[in-house]
């Protein structure tokens, strides 16, 4: 029992200090001028979000010995779940803050002659902290929780199951159906959403520099 | 002596993005250093889209511009950084954007802010001041980019009236001194007084160009009578 706990919150420190910022180029990213690279975040995004963070738990348990033959803990395939789902999420919070930030402040940075990297650093990065720090403490409250479901998975158990499992005939297929089930229906919720957000921005005038 | 052109622009046609109206079109105007050009007419007449049009916040769809030098930009609802002291506000671009040594970007900020008259705030955050006071901040913050034209996009209408006196001072100062200004207002008693020429729009044209006489004693168009006796009316 104190294994577990010392091992969540162990889970839960890295989770946070490697989450927290690997969210930030998701989230500028999400609005890159770039098409591939917008496409990729948000992809990343939907994909982090929109399936159950058990699944992703164990498509990366079965994923390192099945797809790429090698051996992790159990430990470290929680970590690059958390820290991969916890950066999507913090991804969006960061993306809502910088969207709710005034046009007229990059007009105002843009007229100055300030880089977009300077617009976005300096002037509307720092705004988005008041705005963002409730649901990121929020977040990290729901990481709490679901480290500690982590700690209650038998995770020397599954690391066994995942040994004979290399040697069976399990095989990769069932995670990906669950998965794209499981995506297929945030796609809908995530272009509603979208279209939503356009629809509460239409008198937002595009910018055009 | 001949002053020279600073600003040109050719045919410039604004259509935005969905529609079909010209929002600027097939304009010609220049202006020479020193001059100050003020912009009437309606409200949805284009003098926003033509100004944003010079400093490149809207690109033009077809036309050209040429531009000697940086433009600034004062605002209507002034754009103040808001986490930024005003200090910070003013001294900001100079230094990341220009290089400027911070020392002497500061010094060059408190003599601007002396000339708006607010040296006393300079370590006041934008919410702490009074709109006419973010206004004079903003002049500051945009004349310390020293651009060789300053833009005015009806610096003063989201002021109280009683309070538009003191950023229409600034202006006028700044009048006085020969900065090269585009001033979009509807404070017609101000375009009178101070402007050299004076720019009449309507639906994304220049119908009348003169100097204030010729535009506000003997208009000649009857768009331009009209929007003159509706403003004497309001
Ligand atoms: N971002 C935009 N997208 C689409 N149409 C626009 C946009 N901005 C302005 N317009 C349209 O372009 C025309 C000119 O608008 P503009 O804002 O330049 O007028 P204005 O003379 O500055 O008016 P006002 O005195 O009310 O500020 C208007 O018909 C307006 O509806
Ligand atoms: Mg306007």
């Amino acid at each position: 029992m104190l294994e577990g706990s010392v091992m969540t919150v162990k889970l839960f420190v890295i989770t946070l200090v490697l989450s927290l910022p690997l969210g930030l180029p998701f989230a500028l990213g999400s609005n890159s001028r770039i098409l591939p690279v917008k496409a990729l975040c948000r992809a990343y995004v939907w994909i982090f979000r929109g399936t159950p963070l058990l699944l992703q738990l164990f498509f990366f348990y079965f994923f390192f010995p099945l797809v790429l033959g090698l051996q992790i803990s159990g430990f470290a395939a929680a970590v690059l779940t958390y820290v991969l789902n916890y950066a999507a999420y913090f991804a969006e919070i960061y993306r809502g803050g910088i969207n709710s930030i005034d046009k007229g402040q990059y007009e105002a940075a843009h007229a100055l002659g300030l880089s977009r990297r300077q617009t976005m650093l300096d002037i509307i990065m720092p705004q988005t902290m008041k705005a963002i720090l409730p649901p990121v403490v929020n977040e990290a409250i729901t990481l709490v929780k679901d480290t500690a479901l982590a700690s209650t998975l038998p995770i020397v158990e599954l690391m066994k199951a995942t040994n004979s499992a290399v040697n069976g005939t399990t095989s990769m297929i069932p995670f990906f159906c669950a998965a794209a089930i499981y995506l297929i229906m945030t796609f809908v919720l995530t272009v509603l959403a979208g279209r939503l957000e356009k629809y509460f921005k239409r008198y937002d005038a595009k910018e055009e520099w | 002596m001949e002053r020279e052109t600073v600003l040109e622009m050719k045919n410039i046609v604004k259509e935005y993005e969905g529609s079909e109206a010209r929002a600027v079109d097939n304009v010609n105007f220049s202006m020479k250093k020193g001059e100050i050009v003020a912009i009437i007419g309606p409200s949805g007449s284009g003098k926003s889209t033509l100004l944003r049009c010079i400093n490149g916040l809207n690109k033009v769809t077809s036309g050209e511009i040429k531009l000697k030098g940086d433009t600034g930009m004062v605002f209507q609802h002034f754009n103040l950084f808001p986490h930024m002291t005003c200090m910070e506000n003013i001294t900001y671009a100079p230094v990341k954007v220009k290089k400027k040594d911070r020392k002497a970007a500061e010094e060059k900020a408190m003599e601007l802010l002396d000339l708006v008259g607010l040296a006393n705030k300079k370590d006041m955050y934008p919410a702490q001041i009074s709109g006419g006071q973010k206004q004079r901040i903003a002049i500051a913050r945009a004349l310390a980019m020293e651009p060789e034209i300053m833009l005015f996009d009806e610096a003063t209408s989201a002021l109280d009236p009683e309070i538009t006196g003191e950023v229409l001072n600034v202006m006028k100062k700044l009048a006085r001194a020969h900065t090269t200004m585009i001033v979009v207002t509807h404070e017609m008693g101000f375009a009178r007084e101070v402007a050299d020429r004076v720019l009449f729009m309507d639906h994304g044209v220049i119908v009348e160009e003169g100097t204030p006489e010729e535009i506000f004693d003997n208009p000649k168009s009857e768009r331009l009578k009209a929007f003159l006796g509706a403003m004497l009316r309001a």
